[in-house]
Formats: structure tokens, C-alpha cells, sequence
């Protein structure tokens, strides 16, 4: 299946499918939803049925960001009456009012039903500073990421609507230079680590951060954008169509040792820090990043040119840990692919790739749907999370994938699945030995001439077919390297055990049926 | 939850099934995929195309009607649901010109509907009704009971070494991993849904079968003996055989009950299948108060007799119940312990309360009989003994100001039931 895929129009980013199954991105109200309920006061009603509530703010909310509810976010539940008769103003009225109280900016988000039926949100206060706001998701054509895009962008349209409340006190203005953080939003794989990195980075070389936007953020602040030197936009997937409208000098987030290192000076340049940086660049190699050193001094890194990866993830994940992973530290990038927005692969095309890899990737970077395909097409591959869905908690500040420490705790990860890979693949069993059933000198004396007849079937030495070498050498090969080896001896043993227990030499029947057990595709 | 996924559920549960979900958007499929994974593991749902352009030119049911071919051809499965969700219901797909058969794969229409569905279990209801719609006329000789519910696996032998005591058996349990489960009900000669939300299926299985039901089912020490008399009366079996086992399994749940008394203690309860009527049963004989039951379930039939008797026992049921009632109701008394669902067990833990998820602490647990009484008693128990700790917890983070949603002017819901239309189909039906 080729790639090139039809766009319902300009304003929307997922090519069309006629069929769908395995989705690594959920709809436009849902990131829209996730954008607006980020902002400390924001109140997110979504027009729609209960279904349209439930799922992302509380079922999807839950595995993605380990919330258990979204608190901010309600729904006008929609039902058969507003459906078919009544349309949807009549409930979302009164659900908008309970959620406009004092303080809070209330967003009214389309959801694939309510656009369906042509619901939009028209009152007579329209234009009064402050009033609720209408957002069309266009949730039926357009994926999430791309309407946090255009969801924050849609922030910056209507950055005089919103009101700054008395209570807040003035706006702060940064005393020097300093930075906004645009993205990541709630439903970000990773982010409360990886924004906690750029974080430390800032405050390594001191830089002032004006704004996380919307993630630390209030709307009234969004005005507040403009008082900052520089803008770091998280991910690829969303942001810069509002960093552009910002119009100040842009950055992203840097992944591996050498990007992370021109990130900082760069920022640095463009702050007026360049001293503060370059000593905090040398404080981390002597910190931070000694563990990278260590590892990669240690005979750990000898294994990286034969341990292919498989990587599958939205953009700024998948082109960063190829970076990283395949330019820096050296690893063999057997398969990547992107599983959202126009250039994006559909879960059938990943599946026939990750089964056809060859060698095969010894760990593969992706969301559940990658680790369902393991599975279910039973390759031997290691699998880690790299992006949702999946039911995985990353709420510990700990994991980055950005920065220095991102590249530590990759480079750690890596090292830890080469570990389990080979512990998987040892030869170990509980299993007692074979028992002995005589003494030396009489296996010494019940041996036939076994050296004249070395390789003939005589003696413990079983004989190989040619198919059968063919075939074991062929079978090695598709296993990663790291663990040929191991997989080798296993298969010398269990089809030299077959073979004796058939009475037969080692040929390709034998063969088949030993690789048969751990990869039945094959 | 979306409440459709009740149904997507149970289909994706059935190894001869590979339902087909016509989704509304990526936003739809996302979470129905993500649940499905989480909850049903390992089964990928499909969906034709549903972007804007594909409704316009008609090519969503083009593509369908290819799936359901291409799929019946190749992977022979018994059967294929077509779920059909909000967008593709609104738009009205025309399912009839769907073939009902090819080869031996039964092709069925399934309604799901998020806004007019409502609930998890409805659309459960909706699916075995959809189903039953398909299934052939019963056939004359009828005997055994069809046991319909989310049972824990070991329930129906259970019940069927009771049933068989008493001269009848377990003829089929529906929602079943196969489509022959279905198919068995034909020979069955009694109903017995066992949380009070199969209503739509019972009543289609008794007006196109004319099969009768019996409400309740064996929890706790009135409920399993009067659900042990119940069967027998409809069965027309020995009473005096009957009156004796009833009576010795209620003996058997108020032994096992009393080793965990809960008196004194009061219990807040939201579930939303059904089952949380006959949890409830069984805290209020330990001696518990719970002065609410929620439950998403809707008034029904089925409930009405559940219902009165958690009535004269001081609770008031809340059906339909939506968050800010339960929040509501949880500010209401001062509770010991919470068995709710997520949000309003994360609300109670930030209030100090012990509590647990229903679902995955309850749901996964066997009720019935004397085993199931004392299985859930003493999860209960070792719940509240954990007040400690939970006080503890909530008291380090009372300073942190997080963020809690406050009840405002709530007050106990009308009592539906009082006005329910009572459909003849629901009619006491004994001795068929």
C-alpha cells in the first residue's frame, strides 16, 4: 500500500481512509478538549452525547495522563430529542451557564455529532469580552494533534476576548530576557517529564520562563506571550502555527547529546547567556550526563551496531529517537513509521513491515498497537512505549526523552531491554541434567569407532542435512545479532533432541518444526 | 464510557464474532480501540472510513457492505455485528440492502447510538436483544434455565449444582463467548437476567417465545432463597424438594455471612449494571446502612422488586443517576466507605474515605450463594479497616489546594418508579 494519501481539505491534517482499525490518534474534539481544559481556567463544555464526554475526559484521561476525571469538562448529553427535533442550543445553554461561573473562560466544543447535525453556538452576548466561545472541532475529518494546533492558534485569535481577573493583579512582565514553552497539552505521551527536562535545561543556563503555555497558563495570559525573547515549541505535532503568529524566534525540543547541546547555545545566543551556558554544558558532563560517559565507555555500546530498532510514533518522537538512537548512538534503524497526521502509515501496513523486518528489530519503540502486533504475529522483538495509546503511567518526572537526562534514560532503556533480551534467549532451564546411566570408562568401551565415522550419525554426533544447515543458517539470520548466539544453541539442541527422538538425522522437516514453536510464521 | 462500548464489549468477547463498528470520527474509534485493548485485550475493531467526504458521496456503506463480504469470505466467522454508532445511526445507513447470510455467517444490525442509548448496560440489552431478534422459533420441548447477565465464571456451575438439586438446570448463559449460546436460548424454558438491566431481551424473548422470566437472583440470605423458590414455582417443580434446598443455602449465606458484620457502619454505592442492587443486599444483611444506591441503570421492570426491598430496608435508589447526584448524595451522610465508580471514588479519597473501584474490585467478584456472600464481605471489610490510611493521605494533601468540584443545591431525585408504565409483556408469568 503506497503512501500517498488523499487530505479532506486544507484545514485538516488526516488523509482519508476507507477503512480503519488500530488508531494511535484520537479526533479533533478531543484535542481541542485537551488544549482548552489545560488552561487553569478553563471550563470545557462538549456538545455531544454522553459517549463524547466519557471517553476522553474520563476513560482515555485516565491511561493517558493518569487523571481520574477531568473535573474542568462537562457535556450538554446530547439525546434523541436534540438529535432529531430540538437541536442542541436548549441543553447547552444550561449546561454552559452552570460552567461559566466567576473567574472561568467557558469553551463550547463540537463533537462529531453535533457537527453532523450543523449545532453551532450563537447567542446575543456574542463579542461581549469574557462570554463562552464556540470552537468547530471538525472532529470528523481532523486528528487531534492537529486541533491543538489549531485550537491554540484559535487562543491567540481571541487573545482580547479574555478577561484578566481583578484578583490576579497585574500582569508580571519578565525582569530580562526569557522563554515561552508552548505545548505540551493534557494526552502528550511522556510530557510531564520531558517538560520538566526543558525546565532544568532553562534554569541551568538562567533563563527566565514567561510562559508554559497553556500547560502552567490562564487564557487571560495568553497576551502574555509577546512579552518573552524566544519560544520553545514542544512537538512537532502542534504548536507552531501559534509560535509563527507569536512571531518570535522559535526552538524545539532537542533529543540526544549533540542537538540538546546546540539547543542550549542557540537559546543562549539568542537570551544573551552564552556564558551561563557554556558552564552549565560543562557542569553536566561532569553531572548529569557522567552516567552517559560511563555507559557508553562500558562494553554495553558494543552491542548497539548489531541491535536493530523498530521505531513507530507520532513525529517529534519518531525523527527524534532515530536521531538519537540511530545517528548518535549507532543502533540499525530497521523500520520507522509515522502512525498520525498526512504521511502517516495505517496500522496494516505496520504490521506486514514489523513482520517482514529483517533482521528483526531486537526492541521496538511504539503504542499498543505495535505491542498487539508483536503478539499476535509472535516476533521475538522487545517492546517500549514511545507513545499512546497504551495503559502506561508517566507521571514520574523521571523519564524524559528530551534533553541530557532524556538521553541518559534512553541510553539506560536500551541497555536495560539488550539485558532481558539476552537473559530471554540463555539457554537457562530449572530442568534437572540428564542423569548418567554409566561410568566413564565404560562410555569409553560401548563407543564405536566414533572418529572414522565423525558426522555420520555415529556416537552423540548427529548429522545435519544440507536443507537443514540451509535452513538453521537462514533462521539465524533473521534473529538480531545480539542474540544469534544464544538462539543458535538453542535450536542446535532442540532439533538435535528432535532428530534423536525420531531416529532420524537433522533435516529440514526437523528444523521447520523447532522454528515452527517460536515463530510459526517463519 | 461511551455507553456503546457496553455492547462493543460483549461482542468483541465472542470468539465466532468480528464486529464491525461504524465509528464517528477518529475521536470515536480512538476510544472505543483504547478500551477494547484495555478491557477486552488483543481484539482490533474495524470501521469503514466515516471522514465528511466519504458521508457525501455515500461511500461509507459501499465500503461496508465490501467489509462485511470480504470478512464473511475470508475469516467464516459465525457471526458480524454492525455496530452502528451516533453519526452513522443520525445519518440512517440502509442496513437492509446488507446481505443477512452469507455462507454461515449471520450478518446483524446492532443500534447503538450513543445519545439515545445512554448506558453501558442498555446497549448491552440492545446487543443480546439483536441478537435474540435473529435467533429461530422455539422449539417444543423446553427445559433448563437461561441464565442472562455478567456472571463470574464460576457462577453457573454454582448455580447449576443448586438448579440440578432441585430437578432442573442451566441451559445456556447468555452474554456467551458463542453464537450457539445464543441460539440455545430457544430451548430453554425459563429467563432468569440476574441484574435487573436485560429488560429489552427479556421482553423480546417473551413475546416472540413466549418464554417466562424470573427476576432476582441467589444473593444474599433472602434473595438466594426467594430466587430458589422462584424457579421452582415457574418450573412447576416439587415444593417440597425446592422449599429445602432454597432453605439450606439460605442457612449456608447466613453462616458465611457472620463472620463479617458490618454493623454501624454506613456504605455509599454507585455501579451501573445492575449487580450493585445485590451488593447492596448484602452489606444492609451484615448490617450496614446505605442510604443510596446510584446506579446508571434505568427504571425498569426488572428492578421493581429489588427495589422495594432495598426500600424498606432505608435506601433510596437513584436511577440514571449522573455524577453531581452521587456527589451529592456522597456529602449527604457520613460515610465509612465508598464501592463507586472512578470519579466518585477519586472524590472520596480526597475526602479521607475508603473506597474502591466497583468495577474492578466488584465486578470481578462472584455474589451468589454462601461463597460469594463471604468473598465480598470481606473485601468490604478490609476496605473501611483501611480508614487510617486513607484519613492520612487526604490530610497531607488538603494543604495543597487541589482542585474539588463542591455539590451545590442537590437534592434526592424524584422516584421514577412510582410512575412507571407497566408493559403487559412484564406481567408475573408463571407456569408456562
Amino acid at each position: 500500500m503506497g503512501l500517498t494519501q488523499e487530505l479532506p481539505s486544507d484545514n485538516v491534517n488526516t488523509p482519508i481512509r476507507k477503512r480503519v482499525t488500530d488508531l494511535d490518534h484520537a479526533g479533533g474534539d478531543t484535542g481541542a478538549m485537551q488544549v482548552f481544559a489545560n488552561l487553569r481556567d478553563g471550563n470545557v463544555v462538549l456538545d455531544g452525547p454522553v459517549g463524547c464526554h466519557v471517553m476522553p475526559a474520563v476513560a482515555v484521561i485516565n491511561y493517558t495522563d493518569s487523571i481520574p476525571y477531568l473535573q474542568n469538562v462537562t457535556c450538554s448529553e446530547l439525546s434523541e430529542n436534540e438529535v432529531t427535533i430540538a437541536g442542541t442550543l436548549g441543553v447547552l445553554k444550561e449546561k454552559v451557564a452552570r460552567a461559566n461561573v466567576e473567574g472561568k473562560q467557558v469553551f463550547i466544543v463540537s463533537t462529531p455529532m453535533s457537527e453532523l447535525i450543523g449545532a453551532a453556538w450563537t447567542t446575543i452576548d456574542e463579542g461581549v469580552k469574557g462570554t463562552p466561545l464556540f470552537f468547530n472541532a471538525q472532529s470528523l475529518d481532523d486528528d487531534e494533534w492537529h486541533a491543538r494546533d489549531r485550537a491554540l492558534l484559535f487562543l491567540w485569535q481571541n487573545r482580547d476576548h479574555f478577561v484578566r481577573p481583578a484578583s490576579a493583579g497585574l500582569a508580571p512582565k519578565p525582569a530580562g530576557p526569557s522563554i515561552n514553552i508552548i505545548g505540551p497539552t493534557y494526552g502528550c505521551f511522556n510530557s510531564y517529564s520531558d517538560i520538566a527536562e526543558i525546565k532544568r535545561l532553562l534554569a541551568g543556563i538562567g533563563a527566565e520562563i514567561n510562559l508554559v503555555y497553556p500547560w502552567d497558563a490562564n487564557s487571560y495570559d495568553t497576551t502574555r506571550l509577546t512579552d518573552a525573547t524566544a519560544t520553545i515549541v514542544m512537538y512537532k505535532e502542534f504548536g507552531s502555527s501559534l509560535a509563527r503568529e507569536v512571531g518570535l524566534p522559535t526552538f524545539s525540543a532537542p533529543f540526544g547529546l549533540e542537538d540538546t547541546t546546540t539547543f542550549i547555545r542557540d537559546i543562549a545566543k539568542t537570551l544573551g547567556l552564552e556564558e551561563r551556558a557554556e558552564a552549565f554544558i560543562s557542569l553536566e558532563k561532569k553531572t548529569t550526563l557522567a552516567a552517559w560517559q560511563d555507559i557508553w565507555r562500558s562494553t554495553h555500546s558494543d552491542f548497539f551496531a548489531n541491535s536493530p530498532i523498530a521505531i513507530i510514533a507520532p513525529p517529534s518522537y519518531k525523527d527524534g529517537l532515530e536521531k538519537y538512537l540511530g545517528d548518535e548512538l549507532g543502533l540499525p534503524i530497521s523500520y520507522s513509521a509515522y502512525r498520525t497526521g498526512p504521511e502517516s502509515s495505517p496500522s496494516e501496513v505496520v504490521r506486514e513491515a514489523l513482520a517482514e523486518a529483517s533482521p528483526s528489530p531486537m526492541l521496538v519503540f511504539g503504542s499498543i498497537n505495535e505491542r498487539m502486533i508483536l503478539a499476535q504475529e509472535k516476533l521475538p522483538s522487545r517492546f517500549y512505549q514511545a507513545s499512546f495509546p497504551g495503559a502506561v503511567v508517566r507521571r514520574a518526572t523521571g523519564t524524559p526523552f528530551v534533553g541530557y537526562a532524556g538521553a541518559v534514560w534512553l541510553l539506560q532503556t536500551v541497555c536495560e531491554v539488550l539485558f532481558d533480551t539476552l537473559f530471554a534467549n540463555l539457554p537457562t532451564s530449572y530442568a534437572p541434567p540428564v542423569q548418567a546411566t554409566k561410568p566413564t570408562s565404560e562410555i569409553l568401551r560401548d563407543a564405536p569407532l566414533a572418529t572414522a565415522d565423525a558426522g555420520k550419525g555415529q556416537n552423540s554426533v548427529l548429522t545435519w542435512t544440507d536443507g537443514a544447515k540451509a535452513l538453521a543458517d537462514k533462521t539465524a539470520k533473521r534473529v538480531p545479532f545480539f542474540v544469534r548466539v544464544s538462539v543458535t544453541k538453542k535450536l542446535r539442541s532442540e532439533a538435535e533432541a528432535l532428530a534423536r527422538a525420531r531416529g532420524t538425522d537433522v533435516d529440514e522437516s526437523v528444523i521447520e518444526e523447532i522454528t515452527a514453536k517460536y515463530a510459526p510464521r517463519r | 464510557m461511551c455507553p456503546a462500548f457496553g455492547a462493543i464489549r460483549n461482542l468483541l468477547r465472542m470468539e465466532d464474532a468480528m464486529p464491525i463498528v461504524i465509528s464517528s470520527g477518529d475521536g470515536c474509534m480512538y476510544g472505543h480501540t483504547f478500551v477494547a485493548h484495555f478491557y477486552v485485550a488483543n481484539r482490533p475493531i474495524f470501521s469503514p472510513g466515516v471522514s465528511s467526504q466519504m458521508w457525501a458521496k455515500g461511500s461509507v456503506f459501499d465500503e461496508l457492505k465490501a467489509m462485511v463480504v470480504e470478512m464473511a469470505e475470508k475469516y467464516k466467522p459465525s457471526l458480524i455485528p454492525i455496530c452502528s454508532l451516533c453519526v452513522s445511526d443520525t445519518v440512517g445507513l440502509p442496513f437492509e440492502l446488507l446481505p443477512k447470510q452469507i455462507g454461515n455467517t449471520e450478518i446483524v444490525y446492532v443500534p447503538l447510538p450513543a445519545y439515545s442509548v445512554h448506558t453501558h448496560a442498555r446497549a448491552k440489552d440492545i446487543v443480546v436483544d439483536s441478537l435474540v431478534w435473529r435467533l429461530p422459533s422455539q422449539r417444543k420441548a423446553r427445559s433448563g434455565v437461561n441464565l442472562i447477565g455478567e456472571l463470574f465464571p464460576s457462577d453457573p456451575l454454582k448455580i447449576d449444582d443448586v438448579l440440578r438439586r432441585i430437578g432442573t438446570h442451566v441451559n445456556t448463559t447468555v452474554p456467551g463467548p458463542r453464537w450457539e449460546d445464543y441460539v440455545a436460548m430457544v430451548d430453554g424454558a425459563v429467563n432468569a437476567p440476574l441484574h435487573p438491566f436485560y429488560s429489552e431481551s427479556v421482553k423480546r424473548m417473551k413475546m416472540k417465545q413466549g418464554l417466562p422470566f424470573v427476576e432476582g437472583a441467589p444473593v444474599g440470605i433472602d434473595g438466594t432463597y426467594s430466587w430458589i423458590k422462584s424457579i421452582g414455582e415457574v418450573l412447576n417443580l416439587n415444593a417440597a424438594t425446592v422449599e429445602a434446598v432454597a432453605a439450606d443455602e439460605r442457612d449456608k449465606v447466613r453462616a458465611a455471612m457472620a463472620d463479617y458484620p458490618l454493623n454501624g457502619l454506613t456504605f455509599m454505592v454507585a455501579g451501573y449494571e445492575g449487580h450493585e442492587f445485590m451488593l447492596v443486599r448484602l452489606l444492609i444483611e451484615a448490617g450496614a446502612k446505605v442510604p443510596y444506591l446510584s446506579t446508571a441503570v434505568n427504571t425498569n421492570p426488572l428492578a421493581r422488586q429489588e427495589e422495594a426491598w432495598l426500600r424498606e430496608r432505608g435506601c433510596t435508589v437513584l436511577y440514571g443517576a449522573n455524577f453531581d447526584d452521587e456527589i451529592g448524595a456522597l456529602q449527604d451522610h457520613p460515610y465509612d466507605c465508598v464501592i463507586g465508580t472512578t470519579p466518585l471514588c477519586a472524590h472520596a479519597k480526597e475526602l479521607g474515605i475508603p473506597s474502591i473501584y466497583y468495577t474492578n474490585a466488584m465486578a470481578t467478584r462472584s455474589q451468589m450463594f454462601a461463597e460469594g456472600a463471604a468473598d465480598i464481605l470481606s473485601l468490604a471489610t478490609s476496605t473501611y479497616r483501611s480508614k487510617e490510611r486513607y484519613h492520612k493521605i487526604a490530610s497531607f494533601f488538603s494543604e495543597t489546594g487541589v482542585p474539588r468540584q463542591t455539590a451545590t443545591s442537590w437534592q434526592p431525585k424524584i422516584d421514577l418508579t412510582e410512575h412507571l408504565i407497566v408493559n403487559d409483556a412484564f406481567a408475573p408469568n408463571v407456569g408456562a
